[in-house]
């Protein structure tokens, strides 16, 4: 069984790390190649700025759910829809759920409440994979999660079991374990760590993989490493006047020192996609899944 | 050490989304403070603690001011943030005796979640730089802020948390639910209902959760006033006009929109916007930037140039009169104190202005 086929058959996928790594076109990569394994895929964004849909070469959704190819779909997710989704489940009369959504109370408490927006992210995706909520044109197989920058990834995957130490009886706390034990378990729920071989972002990868194994116990699945530089060709680089070739060694002597430093301490499997020239849509995204597919469709889980 | 005419350090705020470079640039700029002759500290709240790495800080620097040995005319600190010190902190100053701060210290909704109460990061971010300001020991004060790709985020923290203790939610919150023996007393006064009632809210949220909230807004009441009065003065130190806002963002042409809204917030908000940072601008280079099943690296370096070059002229003709200064992509990483000064040989030009 290839790595590929072990994340196809998860419920939910979280793909994390640091600001600006790539981790919306990782998500948008693997949708593909999941979709392509013949399961039904949902990718969900939680970020109020819509972006994903660019990768997707569709329009901005406002929320709603997208078909963005066979078997792929795509939602850019509000969790205070989520809650309000919740409020009007328990209350059912529309004008209640319209005083307790409307009111300045329900507001503040959904911004401050700690780790709330998190379990309603985490949980809304839980009650897709066990068809616990409706979903128009049926329920995903897996849910991609394209998840907020790494100082939020931990506090995400880490909010159900912050929760369930906090609250300890109750349905809440039922729910907040029930949670964290869908994210810890291994055979639910996949964790993708995006990186570049540059240090601060690879410090980060190491510091989540760190935090992971401190709050939840395990391991990410993969570590995707991407935008690494061509390797240094010395007379093509002759060619192009001392900054350019300066700038080339320099850049791919820094993703060198990163991937050994990776190979020596990133115990499980890697993937590695080149930069390329192409422009942010759904041809960059076409662009690097070979190497992805590469890097995780070998059956024996290469790295 | 050296003051602003006001006596008031004065200070700049780096903000922008996740990935663009603000710790470095806070640090290169904090470094050009201090050649200048300012004593400065530069504080950031990055949850990774890059800038230890960068400064050669260890962990010794978490939430007190380590000094940097650059050799400048005037000092460099450096201090790493702590969202929960700097929440203690206040509670302390602000509980009206010891036993009230120790109340809330050791409640165990406080202990487990204060840290992650949302927007307590941003905010004690801006806590702790109106606490450094006005102790004025520090001429300059240079504050990398939370990574975020919602940079509003950490403007609105004071606004929200004043919104938040403003709503209600917490004058509901104050009135004392439960009796000393940890009874409900709206349920006591109920009877028979009441029990049922009680009976119903432990079946749905259990009563130990609504008990362990209530006894943290009780015990957080006394401290209302004077955190609602200092979130105030924490915005007007924001939008006075020794503090200024230097928006960091990278030249691609799909960050330009977001980088405008964001420069037009702030000014519209009335805080004081520097010139736009457009960090790591590849340079341009010869070759056909093409895509293809051929490409070559001078192909892709190509390639880069012209998008770096096409995002530069977008954004300046966007930015139309608002001064923008751009960087290159250093070949090194700042991760030393030379490459930092020669960043902050690149930014000083187009930032200070005497």
């Amino acid at each position: 069984m290839s790595l590929l086929d072990l994340l196809a058959d998860r419920r939910l996928v979280v793909v994390t790390g640091k600001g600006g790594v790539g981790k919306s076109l990782t998500s948008a990569a693997l949708g593909r190649l999941i979709a392509g394994r013949g399961r039904r895929v949902l990718l969900m964004e939680v970020d109020p700025r819509e972006s994903l849909h660019e990768l997707a070469g569709v329009a901005p959704s406002g929320g709603d759910v997208l078909e963005v190819a066979a078997g792929l779909r795509l939602q850019n997710l509000q969790p205070v829809h989520v809650l309000e989704a919740v409020v009007r489940e328990h209350l059912k009369l529309d004008v209640l759920v319209r005083r307790v959504t409307g009111s300045p109370v329900f507001t503040h408490f959904v911004d401050a409440a700690p780790g709330l927006k998190e379990l309603a992210v985490l949980g809304h995706a839980y009650r897709l994979s066990r068809g616990l909520t409706r979903f128009p044109g049926g329920p995903p197989d897996v849910v991609v999660l394209d998840a907020p920058a790494t100082g939020h990834g931990v506090s995400l995957l880490g909010a159900p079991s912050a929760a369930a130490h906090v609250i300890t009886d109750g349905p809440f706390a039922h729910m907040a374990s029930e949670l964290a034990a869908f994210i810890s378990a291994p055979s639910e729920t996949a964790i993708v760590v995006v990186t570049l071989a540059e240090e601060m972002p690879v410090q980060e990868a190491l510091e989540l993989r760190d935090a992971l194994g401190r709050s939840l116990a395990r391991v990410p699945d993969l570590l995707v490493i991407n935008a690494l530089f061509p390797p240094f060709e010395r007379e093509a680089a002759a060619g192009l006047g001392p900054v350019l070739a300066d700038l080339w060694r320099e850049r791919r002597a820094i993703n060198e020192r990163e991937l050994a430093r990776l190979e020596r301490t990133w115990v499980g499997p890697r993937a590695s996609l080149p930069l390329v020239p192409v422009p942010r849509g759904p041809s960059l995204v076409a662009a690097i899944v070979p190497a992805l597919s590469e890097a995780v469709g070998h059956d024996g889980r290469s790295s | 050490m050296t003051m602003s005419p006001s006596g008031a350090a004065g200070l700049d705020i780096v903000v922008g989304a996740g990935g663009v470079g603000k710790t470095t640039i806070a640090a290169a700029l904090a470094l050009d403070w201090a050649h200048r002759g300012h004593d400065t500290l530069v504080m950031t709240f990055d949850p990774s603690l890059r800038l230890k790495d960068t400064l050669g800080v260890g962990d010794a620097a978490r939430d007190r001011e380590v000094a940097v040995g650059t050799g400048t005319t005037g000092r460099l600190a450096a201090s790493l943030l702590d969202a929960r010190a700097t929440f203690d902190r206040l509670v302390v100053r602000y509980a009206p005796d010891r036993d009230a701060a120790e109340r809330i210290l050791a409640n165990r909704y406080y202990a487990n979640l204060s840290g992650s109460l949302a927007g307590v990061l941003e905010y004690m971010a801006v806590e702790r730089l109106y606490e450094v300001a006005s102790e004025g020991r520090y001429g300059r004060v240079v504050l990398d802020t939370p990574p975020t790709r919602q940079a509003l985020d950490f403007l609105e923290a004071p606004q929200r948390i004043v919104g938040f203790l403003d709503s209600g939610a917490l004058r509901i919150a104050l009135k004392p639910w439960f009796d000393e023996h940890g009874r409900l007393v709206t349920a006591r006064r109920l009877g028979p209902f009441g029990r049922g009632l009680e009976a119903l809210l432990d079946r749905l949220v259990g009563l130990g959760v609504l008990r362990d909230m209530a006894e943290f807004f009780l015990a957080f009441g006394p401290l209302y006033d004077g955190f609602r009065e200092r979130a105030h003065r924490v915005e007007a130190l924001l939008r006075s006009a020794g503090t200024r806002f230097l928006l960091v963002t990278r030249p691609d042409e799909e960050r330009l929109p977001e980088t405008l809204f964001f420069a037009r917030r702030l000014q519209e908000a009335g805080y004081h916007v520097g010139p736009v940072i457009i960090n790591m601008c590849h340079p341009q280079a010869p070759g056909r930037p093409g895509l293809g099943r051929t490409t070559t690296a001078a192909d892709l370096l190509a390639w880069l140039g012209a998008r770096d070059e096409r995002g530069l002229r977008a954004f300046r003709q966007r930015l139309g009169s608002h001064p923008s200064v751009d960087l290159p992509l250093l070949s090194g990483e700042p991760n030393d104190l030379a490459t930092l000064d020669e960043l902050r040989r690149s930014l000083a030009p187009g930032l200070v202005s005497g």
